[in-house]
Order: C-alpha cells, then structure tokens, then sequence
C-alpha cells in the first residue's frame, strides 16, 4: 500500500505502514494535547508590560552608584535594596497590552 | 552537528541549508573572510597625488584631500575585473589596466573646501551613514600671542577660524557650516569632535563650552544646547533677570563690569580671574564632590574634617579643572575628561592628574566622578568596553570591532596584561588602570570595520598593523595575518612600500593601511620623502572556461 512519503525507499518498507495518507473524506481525528494550568499562582499581574530599559547596562551602573554615593548612609539594620526590574506596574492605560504568554 | 569545514564550498552550501546560532550572523557572514583574502598585491599603482584619507564606514566612498589641503576629492570603489579567453591564461600577466589606480576607483567629484589660508585638517573625518553626510573641518593657523578675552581660558592654542562643513556625500554639496573664531577645538583624529547618530558634541576647549548640534536629515546643522557656561537653556536669562543692579564681589574689577539697566539685551561681564559666578557645569561638579564626601559621614564633626581634607583642601584644583575632551554615551548622557591646562596640553599623561564625569545633560546631573587611577572605572571599562566606545548602529557591522567586550582573544590579552602588571612588582595597578583609561573619552570613528582586524579571525602584530587608523613605522618584512582557528595557518601578507623594497634602506618610513569595510580590498600607502608609494591588496581569482 502506499505509505505517506509515497514510494521513497526506506530502511524497512514496514517502518510507515500505519501510516495512512490524509485524506480530505475522513480528516484526522488526532488533536495535540493542550496542557492547562490547575492553578493561577503564577499567573502575571493584569496590567503588567514587560518592556526593554531604555538606559543601557553601563549607565544604569553609574546611576546605582550615584544613588548609592548620593544617599546619606543610614544604620546598618536600615539596609535597604534598591527596588529595580525590568516589569514595571503601569497605571490603567486605555491599550492594555497582553500579558506575556 | 557536523565538523564545519573551511572549504568555501561547504560554508556556501552550509549556509544555504542552516540558519546561524541566533545573535552570530555577523560572525557567520565574517567567516567567509577566511576564504577571501586579499593576497594579491599589486605594487607601485600610478595614482594621482592626493593624500588619501579613509574608506567611509559602508565602503561607498574613498575620501582623499589635495596636497595642499585645499580641496577634498571622493572617490567611489569599483571593482576591477578581467578575463582572459584562451589556453594559456596563467601565464599572462595582468593588463595594464590592473596598475591604474582609476581602474579601482572613479571619481566622483572634486570640491573646494578650504580658501585662502585655511586648510582641510587631514585627519578629521566624520561619517553620518543614515544620511550619507560627511563631517569636514577647515582651520587657519595658530595665531601666538592671543589677546586675553572674556571667558577664555590660557595656555591653549587659539585658532582664527575653524570651519566644520557637512557635506552630502553622493554629489559634494556643502550643505551647512559652522564657523568658531578665535577657539581651540582639537581637530587632530576627531578628538574634539564626537558622532553620535544625529548629534554631534564639539568641545571647545577656550572657551570651556560643549556644542551639541543636531544634523538633520535635511542637512542643516540645529543648535540643541551649549553646556558650560550655563547648563539649562534658560539659566542665563534667568541669571540676567535676578543680577539687576548687582554688585560684583571683586571689587578691583568694578570698572570692567558693565550692566545695562536694558531688559531688552543684558549683559553681564564675567571677571576672568575671581569671577562672581563659576560656570554651571563647574558649579554642578563640585556639589557633586561636596556631597559625596558630605554622604560619607553621619557624624557632623567627622564629617567636616572629611570635607576639609578632600574638598576644600583641594578646592582650587577642582576649579582650575578644564573639560578637555567629551563623548556621548547616549542621547542624554556624555563622559567628560577633565584635567588642568598642562596636563591637556602635555604629552604624557602619567605625570598629570586627569579626571572623567558622566553628566545628562537633560536633568544637567552628574552623574560619576572619577580619577584616572579608579580601579571601579576600570572595572567598568573592562566589562562594558562596548558602551563606552558608543558605535553607530548602522551599518551593523560596526558593533563588531574587536575589543575585550566582544571579542574572547582580546579579552584574553586583557587579562594577561593584567596579571603581568599584577605579578610585576616594577609596575603597579594604578599605572596600568591610567593607561588603560588614557583611551578615554573615545575618538570617534578611530578603528576601521574590516573583518581581517577581527581577532577572532586573524593574528597580526598590531604594533604594525591594527584596526586604529593610524600611521606607522613601516619594515622591510610584509606584515603576516595568520588563521587564529585551525589549521593556523598564514593566510595572507601585507607589504607596503615596493615590491623590492626600499632603497635606501636606512631612512624612516611611514605606512598607512587603508581597508575596505566590505570587500577583501586594503590600499597600503607608504610615505617617504619621495611620493608616495601606493600598494593595491586585491584577491585574485582565476576561473577557467573551456
């Protein structure tokens, strides 16, 4: 019977013979499984927009040490980290973007 | 995966079958410099007597100026090609043709730049690819024995006239100009002068101002801001509003300060010397200082002492600071090198003091402060190279110049260079960290983009040859590039001068290499008292056809 690849040789002529060749008559009634998620711990925050940072890596390092530098020095208990990310919560914008999939 | 082969066929058909490693097309693309090199010399090229300058950065044009650097002549690259019917080819030579230099190059025009007294300053060239316009500078000579002016600094050379013209490349039209008089811009390898996509800094080191001009597409220069005296756009009129009826506080000078009642055209002359106000960028810097050392300390007494020591103690060398060279780092940010007059002027920089601000000149802060000798510079340096060195992002190609940032060998040569000066007791850190940031700010456009200077490709002796477009000291021997992957092995020479060398083999000779960004093709000039001697660097292929 003709296998799927037609009459190309193959090591065992066996190897494709469940194969049947898609026929518009009987579509194939296979459907890729879909995985869903069981919770939504993970999910983004609604209005989050990631999006690239417009000061390059080389003065974002100068403006850490500014900040660092500039900031009167408190106790050492105080030791506070500075709150940086690329995501960043933008207020209710009329063109939501998607949150990233 | 399969071993990668070095035939040029297989990398032909590899290419054609699998797409790169994602993020190395450009390296892809370089590979193919490995097959194609210009191994092929053609020695003594009748050329006509022009000094010829750089390649721009997208290989369209070749720009050389007169002998008398009066006038600039664009030439656009041809490539030369010939063929030969017949049974016995090898054994001809090449025609006539391939030792004519406008066989390789046609002429586009020839324009007038420099009148008069002035001429065209050789090495300064700049490059705007997005718009085809070239950066041209003119300048008369020095003038000795300046007269003192208001606001100017001393011990700096002062020029008449410096001329920047912006030039439309494809037909030679002068499309605008800017003229500074009685200034000093240092002209030498595009030092004052930086490119940075549309935007343009020019330092004027007199008058201690940093130009920004816009180049528009429509090829007119805009002035965007001058930072020096003031830092805002409005801080002079701001200024001239609040100094009405104001007393000047040197009051050896009251004489010469003249303040017109006239709302309409204030003006209020600067003292040079004890002057009421410092200039804003100055006044920016040293609360900068101030509070960082303020910072340092919580305790109020401590705190003093501190400032005392590192501030006021210091206080009149930070004012006597002069900014002598500035680079954008972005469209908001520049890197500015401060140092005093004579270290500026002088040619050794270890023995002076030299120090870099990072300042945006849209909130006017600055940003950093450093020495010469900050390891934490250094460090910055040695991890962001690429940043520092602010490269156009067009053509692409041009953020693939070898350096440590992006280039595995040469920041291997890094950090051998490094743990040789840590491992000599002679020489110490700091030395080494100022050698190093003697580079800083960078020239612009200073290194060509040709893929045999990149260091993954090729090994050559770079006190010969380098991608840093310089002249230098020529030998008897042909420079060698040699494969730095396997087989290692030489790939092609490099000889300037001619094919039998020099001779007189005792006078000095200097060699300039000028290489096509593009394609495998390098003109190497060497300059003696005689004319120079120019060298043509081409593949040669040989196809048969029966």
């Amino acid at each position: 019977m003709g296998s799927l690849l037609g009459n190309w040789p193959s090591y065992d002529p066996h190897n494709f013979s469940q194969l049947r060749p898609s026929d518009p008559a009987h579509p194939s009634k296979l459907t890729p499984a879909t995985y869903h998620p069981t919770h939504n711990r993970t999910l983004p925050p609604d209005n989050q927009v990631i999006s690239t940072e417009a000061t390059n890596i080389l003065l974002r390092q100068f403006y850490q040490r500014a900040e660092e530098k500039l900031r009167p020095k408190r106790a050492a208990s105080e030791n506070l980290m500075p709150d940086h990310g690329c995501k960043q919560l933008r207020g209710s914008n009329a063109d939501d973007s998607k949150p990233y999939e | 995966m399969f071993h990668a082969s070095n035939n040029i066929v297989a990398r032909i058909f590899s290419r054609q079958i699998s797409s790169p490693r994602s993020g190395t097309s450009v390296h892809r693309s370089r590979q193919f410099y490995e097959n194609l090199v210009p191994s092929y010399t053609i020695y003594d090229v009748d050329c006509p007597d022009y000094s010829f300058r750089k390649f721009t950065d997208d290989g369209q044009y070749l720009i050389s100026f007169s002998r008398n650097n009066q006038e600039l002549i664009v030439y656009r690259p041809t490539w030369l090609s010939y063929s030969c019917k017949g049974d016995d080819c090898e054994s001809h030579g090449l025609p006539p043709e391939a030792k004519r230099f406008e066989s390789y190059f046609t002429q586009l025009y020839c324009i007038n730049l420099a009148s008069g007294n002035e001429s065209i300053s050789k090495d300064f060239f700049l490059y705007m690819e997005s718009n085809h316009f070239g950066v041209f500078a003119t300048s008369t000579s020095q003038i000795l024995d300046a007269p003192v002016t208001e606001g100017a600094i001393h011990g700096v050379p002062v020029i008449e006239k410096i001329t920047l013209h912006l030039v439309r490349m494809e037909d030679g039209v002068i499309m605008d100009e800017r003229t500074f008089r009685n200034d000093f811009v240092n002209l030498a390898h595009n030092s004052g002068v930086f490119l940075y996509d549309d935007l343009l800094s020019i330092m004027s080191i007199r008058y201690q101002m940093i130009y920004i001009l816009q180049i528009r597409a429509s090829g007119h220069l805009v002035d965007v801001r001058a930072i020096g005296q003031f830092c805002q756009e409005d801080d002079e009129l701001f200024l001239n509003s609040h100094t009405q009826g104001f007393v000047p506080l040197d009051k050896g000078k009251q004489e010469e300060s003249s303040i017109c009642q006239d709302n309409s055209s204030m003006q209020l002359d600067q003292p040079t010397q004890g002057g009421a106000f410092l200039s804003g960028i100055k006044q920016r810097l040293l609360s900068f200082i101030f509070r960082g050392i303020w910072n340092e300390e919580t305790d109020h007494s401590l705190r003093v002492q501190r400032l005392k020591k590192r501030f006021y103690f210091h206080f009149q060398d930070y004012v006597d600071l002069v900014m002598w060279k500035v680079q954008f780092l972005d469209h908001h940010h520049l890197l500015i090198r401060f140092c005093s007059v004579d270290g500026g002027m002088s040619r050794n920089t270890d023995q002076y003091r030299a120090f870099f601000a990072v300042y945006n000149m849209e909130t006017t802060e600055i940003l950093a402060f450093y020495q010469n000798s900050a390891e934490e510079l250094f460090h910055l340096f040695e991890q962001y190279c690429d940043h520092f060195r602010a490269p156009s992002r067009s053509p692409l190609y041009m953020n693939f110049i070898s350096s440590h940032s992006n280039n595995i060998h040469a920041l291997e040569q890094l950090r051998k260079q490094k743990d040789a000066c840590l491992k000599n007791k002679a020489t110490n850190f700091s030395q080494l960290v100022k050698k190093t940031l003697a580079f800083l700010p960078f020239h612009c456009q200073s290194q060509s983009p040709s893929p045999y200077f990149d260091q993954s490709l090729f090994r050559f002796d770079e006190k010969l040859i380098s991608s840093t477009e310089r002249h230098r000291p020529s030998t008897e021997h042909p420079i060698k590039f040699i494969s730095k992957r396997h087989p290692y092995s030489l790939k092609f020479k490099i000889k300037p001068g001619p094919e039998a060398g020099g001779v007189d083999g005792r006078s000095k000779r200097l060699s300039c290499f000028l290489f096509h960004p593009v394609l495998p093709f390098a003109i190497s000039i060497q300059q003696t008292l005689q004319p120079s001697v120019i060298n043509i660097h081409s593949v040669m292929n040989i196809h048969f056809r029966k």
